[in-house]
């Protein structure tokens, strides 16, 4: 009696632990990312420079796309990483996000710009249509669809685990 | 720079813990090592709370080098919440945890004489577990970060939500619960360790213990009535996993003192006790593992990442198996000789020890199963509130009649109470008067809420008649039971009038409209455009007006902070002693009407109310608990 | 047998009794409250009572939302499949078109009746900086 006692208190928890174990060590997606594709929504903005751009810088292209903004800490944080991706010969168009425009191209002229080009959303109507709910929020498109959203800094780790994975599928880059 | 000092700081506290704790477990206890282990405990603890000091300073004065202040704080903020956004997130609320906990054992090593058997063993034991979780700290969730060589002119917008009072206080309160019991944890521990069944360890911990349960009430009810006010449900409780992973310390942490109570007046239930202080550690701990592993996809995740839940499960997972296996080995030490005489207070608080453990086991079921349930047969489901709330409504009321039958009960001694006394018979008979009062009047049909709103009475009534004992015959009650007990009483009151006669009406409304609802007559005035420092608004002004010709105006909001374009919704409420006059707006309507939310809660402030003085009970207690009573039965050598 | 043997048998199969009963009343209590949770392609898929709860989640349709005092009614979709959903009360704020939604209720004739929306990161969730994400 008094063993089984012993053993169940010992076992009880046990269980409970290892099972918890098991669902953390579960090779479930990844926290951030939402993989479901659709197309790019329709959109019509200037970049920082002032140009217009359209649907048509994105239809039939494979590039990513990276919401940042001036005031986010954690985009000035991720930018290093952003600039070793351009490195490799990674297309990133940026979506500068609810910004003042000055302050953007001071952004980009102090710390590096990682961009082709950036789409100038002050209103965030564009990001909007994304889904887009902060910064820095980093979107993967394949032949002009959307086809990862990952919401959060990008780094080695997430690129690995998040993105590389979509990218190897395709044969991109 | 300051960064750094205060970073090298915690790194040199760490290791001073570390030392205190080897210290204790690998040499022999003598006076001149325990002197010692009690000073580097110290000295640890200084070093500690001069980088916490230096952290604080930094958040105050806008040290934006810092990533996380940064991303926390900025200098628009009051310097109350520039402070408090110390823990607002994961690396923040950490630091504040493990200060907390070092705290404890300071006052704990300041107030307990050297002389006492287990105090070295308990601070080694408890600057162990400090050690572990500043480890976790530093090599996982780095709070001295920071960036550099530029550091932002401003730091991030924060989540307005978060710019609260009592959203700043809950977490701090409800640290200092989980983290109290480390005391009664580390004692019960060293009590293991030292194997002397005649220590009285109970005795020790048991202001240690009430003061910790005291804050674990009070923080779990501040989040509540946060909740209540903030988040415009109206509702105060919702079974999240998280509120459940603070309501599972509670229950143990009652459990626990009374089984501790027991233990100190007649050295039974002594297993009990032990192994509840550590169910309610573990439990403490786990809340922090679920909190932070992400592993539930809830509201206060702070942290997603699998790296940090997995250190914090193997550190948990270490401190409970080592634990229990003490527990295991010495078990046959512990134990009483005497048999529990049925119907005796013992029996009354073991049967109570397997009441609360049904509950906890209940509720971790009920966090966990959606869990299992994914990973077994990859379909997602939630557990809601019906599952909870049909466990706990029959064994909380059996739990009750239980607690009436055990007023009467003696220490040691066989209840010999008949079921016909009299204070049993009139409670009962009154309360089942008032209660069919209340049914009917009221017209409550859930028998479950009519048989709480009984058995609240009866508790109060049964009390009610001891306090008359106490008044005319001078017969001796323990107060803070009749307080306590009594504020439990009026809490089922509370929950099942609130539950049976609250409500709520969706309703459209035009400018000038007055609509009628329930006794309630409602004028909408008026809506206009406002903003703060930050926000825009669109506030209403409604003119409520009751059948007896008192009328309030409320002014819900709904706001929209510039940065980010974040909705808030403001509640407005009228808070009467009865009942809660609750409004929010929706969104308007393409006929320029309004859509309106109208909610009359009940009797919800006097929940709130019963916890606190639930509370009361135990502050009362801390206060008088006699340091006399406390003298050791055997000294050590 | 002895005596003491047969009692102590007696009390094992007591507690023995109490706790499976126990557990599996708790057990029982926990499968009839469970919500499932469905996308409108699933819903489609399985035939499901009227009178078990559920929870369904998706996107809001874009122009699919409409107010009829102080009730709405919209398409949550998972772009495969569509629903339709009515709702009495005030959607949180974090509710609109092309966005998520989790509604739980009853789907009755093909209309999904719901007692509780949430939107994502909603409300009910207190997203500590959901703007920025500072995990490090």
């Amino acid at each position: 009696m008094k063993l089984l006692l012993k053993l169940l208190i010992l076992t009880v928890p046990i269980s409970f632990l290892l099972m918890f174990f098991v669902l953390l060590t579960e090779d479930k997606s990844y926290p951030g990312a939402d993989y479901d594709t659709y197309n790019f929504p329709k959109f019509e903005l200037e970049t920082l420079a002032g140009e217009k751009i359209f649907n048509s810088r994105i239809e039939g292209n494979d590039l990513l796309l990276n919401v940042w903004a001036s005031w986010c800490i954690t985009c000035r944080v991720e930018h290093p990483y952003l600039m070793k991706l351009k490195r490799q010969g990674i297309p990133i168009l940026g979506l500068n996000y609810k910004d003042e425009r000055e302050d953007a191209i001071e952004w980009l002229n102090k710390y590096g710009n990682p961009y082709e080009d950036n789409i100038y959303d002050y209103k965030g109507s564009l990001a909007l249509d994304l889904g887009v709910t902060g910064a820095p929020e980093t979107f993967l498109i394949i032949n002009g669809q959307v086809v990862v959203h990952y919401q959060g800094e990008v780094n080695e780790m997430v690129w690995n685990e998040v993105f590389v994975p979509a990218i190897e599928g395709e044969g991109l880059f | 720079m300051i960064v750094e000092i205060s970073h090298f700081l915690t790194i040199l506290a760490t290791g001073l813990f570390l030392l205190s704790g080897l210290f204790a477990t690998f040499i022999n206890n003598t006076e001149y090592i325990s002197n010692l282990i009690a000073r580097t405990y110290s000295h640890a603890f200084f070093f500690l709370i001069a980088s916490f000091g230096l952290y604080v300073w930094l958040a105050a004065t806008d040290n934006f080098s810092v990533l996380y202040i940064a991303s926390h704080s900025n200098t628009n903020l009051p310097i109350f919440y520039k402070i408090s956004s110390i823990w607002s997130a994961h690396e923040g609320s950490m630091f504040l945890w493990i200060v907390f906990l070092a705290i404890w054992g300071f006052i704990f090593n300041f107030k307990i004489s050297q002389s006492n058997p287990l105090k070295s063993l308990t601070l080694g034991i408890l600057s162990l577990v400090i050690v572990g979780f500043l480890l976790f700290l530093l090599l996982t969730s780095n709070p001295f970060q920071t960036i550099l060589p530029i550091p932002p002119i401003n730091g991030a917008d924060i989540n307005p939500v978060l710019q609260d009072p009592a959203l700043v206080i809950h977490p701090p309160t409800l640290y200092l619960g989980y983290v109290g019991f480390s005391i009664p944890f580390a004692c019960a521990i060293a009590f293991l360790i030292k194997g002397n069944s005649d220590i009285e360890w109970e005795l020790m911990v048991q202001k240690w213990s009430i003061m910790a349960w005291i804050f674990l009430t009070i923080g779990i009810t501040l989040g509540s009535w946060w909740a209540y006010y903030e988040l415009g449900w109206g509702g105060y409780w919702f079974w999240d996993p998280v509120e459940n992973v603070a309501l599972m310390p509670w229950l143990a942490a009652t459990a626990f003192i009374h089984s501790l109570s027991v233990s100190i007046k007649s050295k039974k239930l002594r297993v009990w006790t032990i192994l509840l202080s550590i169910l309610v550690f573990s439990l403490s701990l786990f809340g922090a593992f679920i909190v932070r592993s992400g592993i539930i996809d809830s509201v206060h995740s702070f942290a997603n990442d699998p790296e940090r839940g997995l250190y914090l499960l193997g550190f948990i997972s270490l401190i409970i198996i080592t634990s229990l296996i003490l527990f295991v080995l010495r078990f046959s030490k512990i134990q009483s000789i005497e048999r529990i005489k049925r119907f005796s207070k013992e029996s009354f608080v073991s049967i109570n020890n397997i009441f609360f453990g049904v509950l906890i086991f209940s509720v971790m079921l009920g966090v966990t199963y959606p869990l299992i349930y994914e990973y077994l047969f990859n379909q997602k489901i939630s557990v809601g509130a019906p599952f909870y709330t049909a466990i706990f409504s029959p064994i909380v009321l059996l739990a009750c009649i239980f607690l009436i039958f055990s007023v009467d009960s003696k220490w040691s001694r066989r209840l010999k109470s008949n079921l016909l006394d009299l204070p049993v018979v009139v409670s009962t008979t009154s309360s089942a008067i008032i209660t069919l009062l209340f049914l009917y009047f009221f017209d409550i049909n859930d028998l479950y809420m009519n048989l709480l709103i009984f058995v609240g009475f009866l508790i109060i009534l049964r009390y009610m008649f001891e306090i008359y004992k106490l008044i005319k015959f001078r017969k001796y009650i323990n107060p803070f039971s009749a307080i306590a007990h009594m504020a439990l009483g009026l809490l089922l009151i509370s929950i099942s009038l609130n539950s049976s006669l609250s409500t709520e009406r969706a309703m459209s409304l035009k400018i000038d409209e007055t609509v009628k609802y329930k006794d309630l007559s409602i004028n909408f005035q008026n809506i206009n455009l406002s903003n703060g420092s930050n926000y825009d608004a669109i506030k209403a002004d409604l003119l409520i007006q009751t059948t007896d010709g008192k009328s309030v105006k409320l002014s819900p909001e709904k706001r929209r902070y510039f940065t980010r374009g974040q909705i808030t919704t403001e509640t407005a409420i009228h808070a009467s002693p009865i009942r809660d006059i609750y409004i929010t707006i929706g969104d308007q309507l393409d006929d320029g009407s309004w859509v309106v939310n109208i909610q009359l809660n009940y009797l919800i402030r006097w929940i709130w109310f019963s916890a606190i003085l639930m509370s009361f009970a135990g502050i009362l207690l801390v206060i008088t608990h006699k340091k006399s009573t406390f003298t050791f039965k055997k000294s050590i050598s | 047998m002895n005596p003491t043997r047969k009692k102590r048998i007696f009390n094992i199969l007591i507690v023995l009794l109490f706790s499976i009963s126990g557990i599996s009343m708790i057990l029982y209590s926990l499968n009839t409250n469970l919500d499932y949770f469905f996308t409108p392609s699933e819903l489609n898929e399985k035939e499901l009572s009227s009178s078990k709860r559920i929870k369904i989640g998706g996107m809001v349709l874009s122009g699919s939302v409409k107010r009829d005092g102080s009730e709405i009614s919209f398409v949550i979709t998972d772009y495969e499949n569509s629903i339709n959903v009515i709702y009495d009360g005030i959607v949180p704020d974090l509710f609109k078109e092309d966005s998520g939604v989790v509604a739980l209720g009853y789907l009755r004739n093909d209309i999904f009746e719901a007692e509780e929306v949430l939107a994502k990161h909603d409300e009910n969730y207190m997203p500590p900086n959901i703007e920025i994400n500072n995990d490090s």
